[in-house]
């Protein structure tokens, strides 16, 4: 069953500046003495406090909240990247973040070699990628080029083999950090498209949006988040409200 | 449209250390990591041989550049150094290629291994992989550098008529000891460095030394009596011997398998101690 559950959750980030990140500060902090004592101390970052979330399987939660607010951090805490500080954070099932779609590609491979990198790192065999290359290939449009390395791809034709494996397995669980476009409009078309496709086959979405128009398409529920915390909770309409209230004091 | 079939089944459960989370759910999650980072193979195996085609794209000799400059490394200092420690050079030859290669093999483990984290920062802050992945990575890394390295072996034996012998054997025991403790001392070092940016610079300079303190380009047998049972104490002598004595038909004493047992006993109380609490910090220091 597929499920998320975040307990209490805080997530501080320790900002070692130059001194306080090296071995000498860490030395000299025991035997100096003299060091002020602003040196000593690590400056920590809330970025995530008491967050409490709850999603089951068909929710469609919509992140909304200003820049630096926590939406990508929460986004990293739900993909299991980031363990919290405080708290528990239990995820069940298989989660897919389309956090950065071209995490593992190297340039010096070809497309080919690419596709079966980026598959690993999906979680897929040797087999799963080599039956569902063709079909991936042929999603990318990019015949010829795909024996080449990606060095000599365009930035576009780099996005759209990343689309395409990434979007190639279903996940559980679906994070998106913005609505990811792709392409030239003929292209993009064909993506969204797939994109929509998987969004709807995942029985969990998060979506990280300032787009109130996107969020209203795809979101049942929304959060909205201010300073690390979750500051209301509940249908989309209102919170999307609330948020350009915010705006507008702000 | 393909499901994904996850190679780590386990739900992801992330914990942090407070009243409700105690010692064995820390314990517990540092063994998952360790068991699922061995069973992600697939991620590992391609990254590590990745970092390899990647070092000698587009050069012409590609990978064999590896083989060729440890060539030259040997045929330049292997000659100089006979003649100044007044060697026979049929023996030091031979002698200097086993140990050589099997150094830069431990050097290697030990310099990738500083970076192994800060390298993978991309992979680690977007996705729940193992962190123990990364250490393999750099254990393929240099155990297909080491193959490319050995190479030259046959071609120094056949020159200089060193036969084969049974003891090859245990050279390959030796091989599987140095990975146990690359792993361990590799999992010590990359969490470290990770946290402590000057470590590496301090790491490389302490390699450097260690080549030139170990029985690498000079023989054991060399030493005064007197002094000889130090080299014991280097752990870099233990495992170098293991490879290297028997590759030249000797076998090494018991006391070297001991002091190899010892040091990896250390490191693996040390990087589990390390791991167990700092495992899920790494992240955060990236």
């Amino acid at each position: 069953m597929t499920s998320i559950t975040l307990r209490n959750v805080g997530v501080d980030f320790p900002i070692y500046n130059a001194r306080g990140r090296s071995l000498k500060a860490n030395v000299l902090r025991r035997v100096g003495g003299h060091i002020d004592s602003h040196d000593g101390e690590i400056v920590t970052v809330e970025a995530l406090r008491d967050i409490n979330l709850e999603l089951r399987s068909g929710d469609r939660l919509g992140l909304v909240g200003h820049n630096g607010a926590g939406k990508s951090t929460l986004l990293r805490v739900l993909a299991g990247a980031y363990e919290p500080s405080r708290g528990v954070a239990q995820i069940n099932g298989t989660v897919s973040s389309l956090l950065d779609m071209t995490m593992g590609m190297d340039p010096e491979l070809t497309g080919r070699e690419n596709i079966t990198l980026r598959g690993i790192f999906l979680g897929m065999t040797f087999q799963e990628i080599a039956e569902l290359t063709p079909a991936v290939e042929e999603f990318t449009e990019l015949g010829g080029f795909l024996e080449l390395p990606m060095r000599t791809y365009s930035t576009g034709m780099t996005l759209r083999l990343a689309f395409a494996v990434s979007t190639a397995v279903q996940p559980d669980i679906l994070l998106l950090d913005e609505m990811i476009s792709v392409g030239d409009a003929n292209f993009a078309d064909k993506a969204e498209s797939r994109m929509e496709q998987v969004m709807e086959n995942s029985s969990i979405l998060v979506l990280a949006s300032h787009d109130p128009a996107m969020l209203k398409r795809y979101c049942n529920k929304a959060v909205l988040m201010n300073g690390g915390q979750i500051v209301a909770a509940g249908s989309l309409g209102d919170i999307l409200e609330q948020h350009s209230g915010t705006e507008s004091v702000a | 449209m393909a499901s994904i079939k996850q190679t780590v089944s386990a739900p992801i459960v992330a914990q942090a250390k407070d009243e409700t989370a105690n010692g064995p759910g820390l314990s517990r999650r540092a063994w998952i990591d360790i068991i699922q980072g061995f069973q992600s193979w697939r991620v590992w195996w391609l990254l590590g041989i990745g970092d390899i085609r990647q070092r000698y794209r587009r050069s012409r000799l590609g990978q064999f550049w590896i083989t060729l400059s440890v060539a030259i490394f040997i045929a330049a200092i292997g000659t100089v150094y006979s003649a100044l420690f007044k060697q026979p050079i049929e023996k030091y030859i031979p002698y200097l290629a086993t140990t050589y290669i099997t150094w830069t093999l431990i050097s290697g483990i030990i310099i990738d291994s500083t970076s192994a984290f800060i390298q993978a920062e991309g992979f680690l802050r977007q996705q729940a992989l193992p962190k123990s992945t990364f250490i393999l990575r750099i254990l393929v890394r240099n155990f297909v550098s080491f193959g490319h390295n050995i190479v030259v072996l046959p071609v120094i034996f056949l020159i200089f008529g060193v036969s084969p012998a049974w003891t090859w054997f245990a050279a390959l025991g030796g091989l599987v000891l140095i990975a146990v403790v690359g792993f361990l001392g590799g999992l010590v070092c990359a969490i470290l460095c990770t946290r402590f940016r000057d470590l590496p610079q301090i790491i490389q300079n302490f390699v450097q030394v260690a080549f030139f303190v170990s029985p690498v380009a000079w023989q054991v047998d060399l030493l005064d009596e007197s002094v000889r049972h130090w080299v014991i104490i280097n752990p870099f002598a233990a495992f170098l011997q293991m490879v290297s004595e028997p590759l030249l038909g000797r076998l090494p004493g018991a006391i070297t398998y001991t002091s190899a047992a010892a040091t990896i006993g250390v490191s693996a109380l040390i990087a589990w101690v390390l791991f167990r609490r700092f495992r899920q910090r790494i992240v955060y220091w990236l």
